[in-house]
């Protein structure tokens, strides 16, 4: 039954104390800010120095044209910084190591903002790359230079097969560590590790780089004391007695964390956030994807503490409303150059709530319940980013607040993750990478999501969640040509068109192939071929990374580093994993199918007229297009025949994938699907596609059917995502109970539904039963849009009525007015659920 | 095994026809012909053909599918069918690259239907649903539907009838005995009104109703809930709604879960429109929430229990950019 909505408005802050309204709406005046965090770039004063190191941004392909734009205005506005003089002398990382402390506590200033309770402002900073001249003509050559990392990129991404690039962030530091042994614990290990080097390995690259940690290990010690005296200082100056006081004991709690195991939930939550921005500043970026895990579990025993000990659980919320304010200081990097005052996309801090424990007991806790209600309170706003975990066992009481919080916002104000596909992703992936001694039964629930909903294990883990993003189509494409583009990629700068090569596969030609199967199989060695295409890109780049960009202050809270004696950019972690994230997926599969029904099942057409339609994008077969669209099967509506042949694209890729390990760094290659943005900008590269989509239609989104093709409703949506992750094994020994899941990393999964379907307690309940029905069916991710198609077109109309109106895509969330067009266009195109 | 069943749709994730989330099965085929009916195209127990503008590129194709010779395109291209001429045969559905013309009413076998039913098995069990037989009138289908209910029922997935009320009591109670809630329409009290409006008079439907009853007092675990639409100026008036509670409260104490007041809906004119129908009710307005408290308040005016009584559908919105 259809039904309006009587009344909507966007969802409102409540309950917010002056104290954090004022920092809220101060955060909010942007570029009219006296104050912000904004990047500032420090040199070691030589004529080669530079900062800006592109890799990070290789997989956005907007910034292309900017990256020797950005390298140089960075160059430009730097300072200079007065070097040890043994500096030269020293390895790269402890030039690194040394320079990142040196800018932060000797350069860069201290500052806080008004009643703040949390110190740690500024952190954004591009500092040299510490490369001395002919290391820096050897980078420069390996990212610039005709076979260069670059050229390679531009390639690969101009031809349609998407783009790969070694990324910072997108990992868990062991924060839980910090809080228990504090950071001397940390530098004390180090010491030890060190110490029991022999002669040759401490003259070696090992001695280096554990060199470099035991430097990178007191920066948040010196770092803490500064601020301390910034507060001291603050506090006699301060004639509001309340707030001098508070500022004593910010100046106290500055004294033990983060070098000292925190006392009370207020140092906890200090430690937390020094500890945090640090990695930022270190990776010379921004909040991309650096996560903080189960934060409802490490901070419990302080909240606990605290609490026992006469904490006002308000205060504890207003400390950790001062550290959401922080977390979003992350975007003021590009505040004046960005557009929206540099608020974009999530950066995604993505902190996780919930989950299961061991024993299969549900670990949602009383520090749960007060961040839901931090989120609630503090929204709509970017960072940091709520991931909250279900499963079967997880509590009634806990689910009510979830949808009572869905129904109260535009788009659910969290990501949900779901623990048993998971789950069963994760230890598959400990099987196929033969770390079955680090990911197992007794520990697997202790994963966590990163960045927007990729999941990993905690503290000792990168996999590069973000680095390798394919278009499974391109192979579709290369098998209907033989291994050609089907059309020639022309350089829009120079008009040029180029010859036709075979850059594929030679399949053979498709216009003779007279069975389905014959399609299937060259489509398959398409499939191969491009994997391996993005393999190769992949190392070209990681390899300049771990030659050039140390990190070793993550290093030092990434497990495994300081145990082999190698940084986390050279293959450090424990689990060192590089994702690749496969984007058009049920494009690829809807292709598939059609192809099969137009040319072999059907024969409407031969592939020839097939082809022709394609290359002339369909016009002049308009009704064989029409046919593509509205008669061949889909993936998404719980069609058992459509769904096993999106299960067998999955099972190829994947296991094509699983073949795969970086040459220089030893990681494994691991499958999932994010799309980020990706399967907008890319529709513009992609030729027509046998499903009926024109070139510059939209792709399809992660692991989401095709919009519009989920005719069935979100049900039969939701079984097809679970079946093609693998379902449920029918003798009930999956890799999780009777859960399977082919992507360990997790698959982003999107769905709208009208605000009518949370209009009441009544249909709260159901929408409870259809989440719960989402752990049993579904994939291992969720994000939900609460919207209706009108609010979204007057937003489009209206912008400046609805700056606060954030939507989610693709895992991460979006003020709605600030993304473009085609994508505000695309949100209001995808079918809304209604009721 | 009973013979193919003719559906119309089948909607999942239904959350307005029962508890919890349930798909529905709307039949083809009622006995019942309401001036307000909002599922016109569910009436007729016949295939039908429809055909729908905005999905048409206006190629042509089904002209020349079609093997009676009873489409037309007219001069704006918009294609006209014979209504009189058309068997539903649905060879320009088949020929159709758009999905511009439409079959209304498929058959399916009694094993196909439950095979889908199934597939929703998760959502029904985490949420208390279920599958709602609806239409239509599922008692035109006895056999077929109480074939399916049964194989549910055997499945352990609650089952509801979704009634008109209007059907043989053999029929009926061949269905209530796989039926776990009964959803049972009353629109009208006075029988000279139900004739009017609908085409037959009351007096079976409220027979029915006593025998729904009857069977359910001696079959606890299926429940009762009462649905009257809320037409303008014909169900909604102050002595209808009055005598409706009276009656049930007279004749069926405490054996009814909820009395639901559904407010009448016009999202559906385009359905008479696409089969060539003309409807009295297109240009009616939805009611503004003022006018459904008011015959919420007169619903509790009568003696049946107030709290049982609830108010469904959607009211006129002011002020919404864009709004219905």
């Amino acid at each position: 039954m259809e039904t309006a909505v009587s009344a909507f408005g966007i969802k409102q802050t409540k309950n917010l104390s002056p104290r954090i309204q004022w920092l809220r709406d101060y955060y909010f005046l942007g570029v009219k800010r006296k104050w912000n965090n904004e990047y500032t770039a420090w040199t070691t004063g030589t004529p080669w120095d530079f900062q800006y190191e592109e890799g990070s941004f290789h997989i956005v392909p907007e910034t292309y044209s900017f990256l020797r734009t950005f390298r140089s205005s960075f160059k430009q506005t730097a300072l200079p910084v007065k070097l040890d003089s043994d500096f030269w002398n020293w390895s790269l990382p402890e030039r690194r190591a040394w320079f990142v402390k040196e800018v932060m506590v000797n350069y860069l200033p201290q500052e806080m903002l008004p009643g703040d309770l949390i110190a740690g402002a500024r952190f954004n900073i591009m500092t040299s790359a510490c490369l001395d001249e002919k290391q820096t003509r050897d980078y420069l050559n390996r990212i610039e230079g005709k076979n260069g990392v670059r050229a390679a990129l531009l390639w690969f991404h101009d031809h349609g097969y998407g783009n790969a690039g070694p990324t910072s962030g997108h990992l868990i530091p062991d924060y839980a560590r910090v809080l228990a042994v504090g950071w001397l614990g940390i530098h004390q290990d180090l010491q030890e590790k060190y110490t029991a080097l022999t002669p040759d390995e401490k003259q070696g690259n090992k001695g280096a780089q554990l060199r470099a940690m035991l430097t990178a290990s007191l920066l948040p010690k010196e770092l803490a004391k500064k601020y301390r005296t910034l507060c001291l200082t603050l506090a006699e100056d301060e004639s509001d007695p309340v707030r001098s006081e508070e500022l004593k004991v910010m100046a106290e709690n500055l004294a033990i964390v983060p070098w000292l195991p925190p006392q009370n939930f207020w140092q906890a939550v200090q430690s937390l956030w020094l500890t945090h921005m640090l990695v930022m500043a270190d990776e010379n970026y921004p909040g991309p994807g650096v996560s903080f895990g189960r934060i409802d579990q490490y901070l419990y025993p302080f909240w606990k503490t605290s609490i026992q000990a006469g904490m006002d659980p308000e205060f504890g919320k207003e400390v950790l409303k001062c550290f959401w304010i922080h977390a979003n200081t992350a975007y003021d990097g590009m505040i004046r150059t960005g557009g929206n005052q540099g608020i974009t996309a999530g950066f995604g801090q993505l902190f996780t709530l919930s989950g299961l424990g061991a024993n299969g007991v549900d670990q949602t806790n009383e520090l749960t319940y007060i961040f839901l209600d931090v989120i609630d309170e503090m929204s709509p706003i970017l960072e940091p980013k709520p991931n909250v975990r279900l499963h079967r066992g997880s509590p009634d009481k806990l689910l009510d607040r979830v949808v009572q919080m869905v129904a109260e916002s535009q788009g659910a104000p969290f990501l949900l993750n779901f623990d048993e596909r998971s789950m069963a992703g994760l230890l598959l992936q400990a099987k196929k990478a033969g770390v079955e001694h680090l990911i197992h039964k007794d520990n697997v629930f202790d994963y966590a999501p990163v960045g927007c909903l990729e999941n990993t294990m905690v503290g000792n883990d990168r996999s590069g969640t973000v680095d390798a993003n394919l278009n499974l189509l391109k192979a579709v494409e290369l098998t209907l040509t033989g291994g050609y583009d089907l059309i020639p990629f022309t350089d829009e700068m120079t008009g040029k068109t180029e010859k036709p090569k075979r850059w594929g596969a030679d399949t053979g030609d498709a216009t003779r192939f007279t069975s389905w199967e014959q399609f299937w199989q060259a489509y398959l060695t398409q499939t191969r071929h491009i994997i391996n295409r993005i393999v190769n890109l992949y190392e070209k780049g990681e390899e300049v990374r771990a030659s050039f960009s140390p990190t070793p202050y993550l290093s030092c809270l990434v497990g495994g580093c300081a145990e082999k004696g190698l940084d986390v950019t050279q293959g450090g972690a424990e689990l060192s994993f590089v994702t690749i994230e496969a984007v058009t997926y049920a494009t690829t599969v809807d292709s598939l199918l059609a192809v099969k029904y137009l040319v072999f099942d059907e024969k409407i057409c031969t592939m020839s007229e097939l082809i022709q339609a394609l290359r002339q994008n369909w016009v002049g077969f308009e009704v064989l297009q029409a046919r593509a669209k509205n008669k061949a099967p889909k993936y998404g509506r719980d069609d058992d025949a459509a769904d096993l042949m999106a299960k067998q694209v999955m099972e190829f890729w994947t296991e094509e994938t699983w073949k795969y390990k970086t040459l220089s760094t030893h990681r494994q290659f691991r499958p999932g699907m994010l799309s980020w943005n990706y399967w907008v900008a890319d529709s513009f590269i992609l030729p027509a596609s046998p499903d009926g989509r024109t070139k510059g239609k939209f792709l399809s989104n992660a692991l989401c059917p095709s919009n519009g093709a989920d005719i069935n409703g979100p049900t039969a949506n939701v079984n097809s995502v679970g079946k093609v992750l693998g379902g449920k094994a029918s003798n009930g020994n999956g890799d999780w109970e009777a859960y399977l899941n082919l992507l360990p990393n997790g698959g982003s999964h999107t769905m709208s539904f009208s605000p009518s379907l949370v209009r009441d307690p009544e249909h709260q309940q159901k929408f409870k039963g259809f989440l719960r029905g989402y752990v049993e069916n579904g994939g291992t991710a969720l994000q939900i849009n609460m919207i209706n198609a009108d609010i979204l077109r007057d937003a489009q109309k209206h912008p400046e009525n609805y700056r606060h109106l954030l939507v989610r895509v693709t895992g991460y969330n979006a003020y709605f007015t600030s993304i473009g067009k085609e994508l505000q266009d695309e949100i209001i195109a995808r079918e809304s659920h209604r009721m | 095994m009973a013979k193919d069943g003719l559906f119309l749709h089948l909607q999942r994730l239904s959350t307005e026809d029962g508890p919890g989330i349930r798909t529905t099965v709307f039949l083809k085929g009622c006995f019942l012909n309401c001036a307000w009916c909002h599922n016109p195209e569910s009436i007729s127990n016949k295939v039908q053909v429809q055909h729908i503008e905005t999905t048409c590129i206006h190629c042509g194709t089904c002209l020349s599918a079609c093997p009676q010779g009873c489409l037309l395109a007219d001069e704006n291209g918009t294609i006209q069918i014979n209504r009189t001429e058309c068997d539903g045969c649905g060879q320009c559905v088949e020929a159709c690259p758009t999905g511009a013309m439409e079959l209304l009413g498929q058959s399916i076998s009694v094993s196909a239907l439950t095979d889908i039913l199934l597939k929703d098995r998760s959502y029904y069990e985490t949420s208390g649903g279920g599958v709602t037989f609806s239409g239509g009138e599922p008692a035109l289908q006895a056999d077929f539907c109480a074939t399916v209910m049964s194989n549910l029922m055997e499945a352990g997935i609650h089952t509801a009838l979704d009634t008109c009320g209007l059907a043989s009591g053999q029929q009926l109670l061949s269905l209530l005995s796989f039926t776990r809630l009964v959803l049972f329409d009353l629109k009208l009290m006075d029988p000279q009104l139900h004739q009017r409006y609908t085409g037959v008079s009351n007096t079976a439907i409220l027979n029915n109703l006593l025998l729904v009853r009857d069977t359910i007092t001696r079959q606890p675990n299926t429940r009762l809930w009462i649905r009257t639409p809320l037409i303008p100026q014909a169900t909604d008036s102050r002595k209808n709604l009055i005598s409706i509670g009276d009656f049930l409260a007279k004749n069926l104490p405490g054996i009814i879960d909820r009395w639901e007041l559904c407010a009448f809906n016009n999202l559906c004119r385009d359905k008479y429109r696409r089969l060539d129908l003309d409807w009295n009710y297109a240009d009616t307005p939805l009611f503004t929430q003022t006018e459904l408290d008011q015959r919420l308040a007169w619903a509790m005016e009568s003696s049946f229990p107030s709290e049982k009584i609830i108010l469904s559908g959607a009211s006129r919105v002011n002020n919404v950019i864009g709004g219905e």
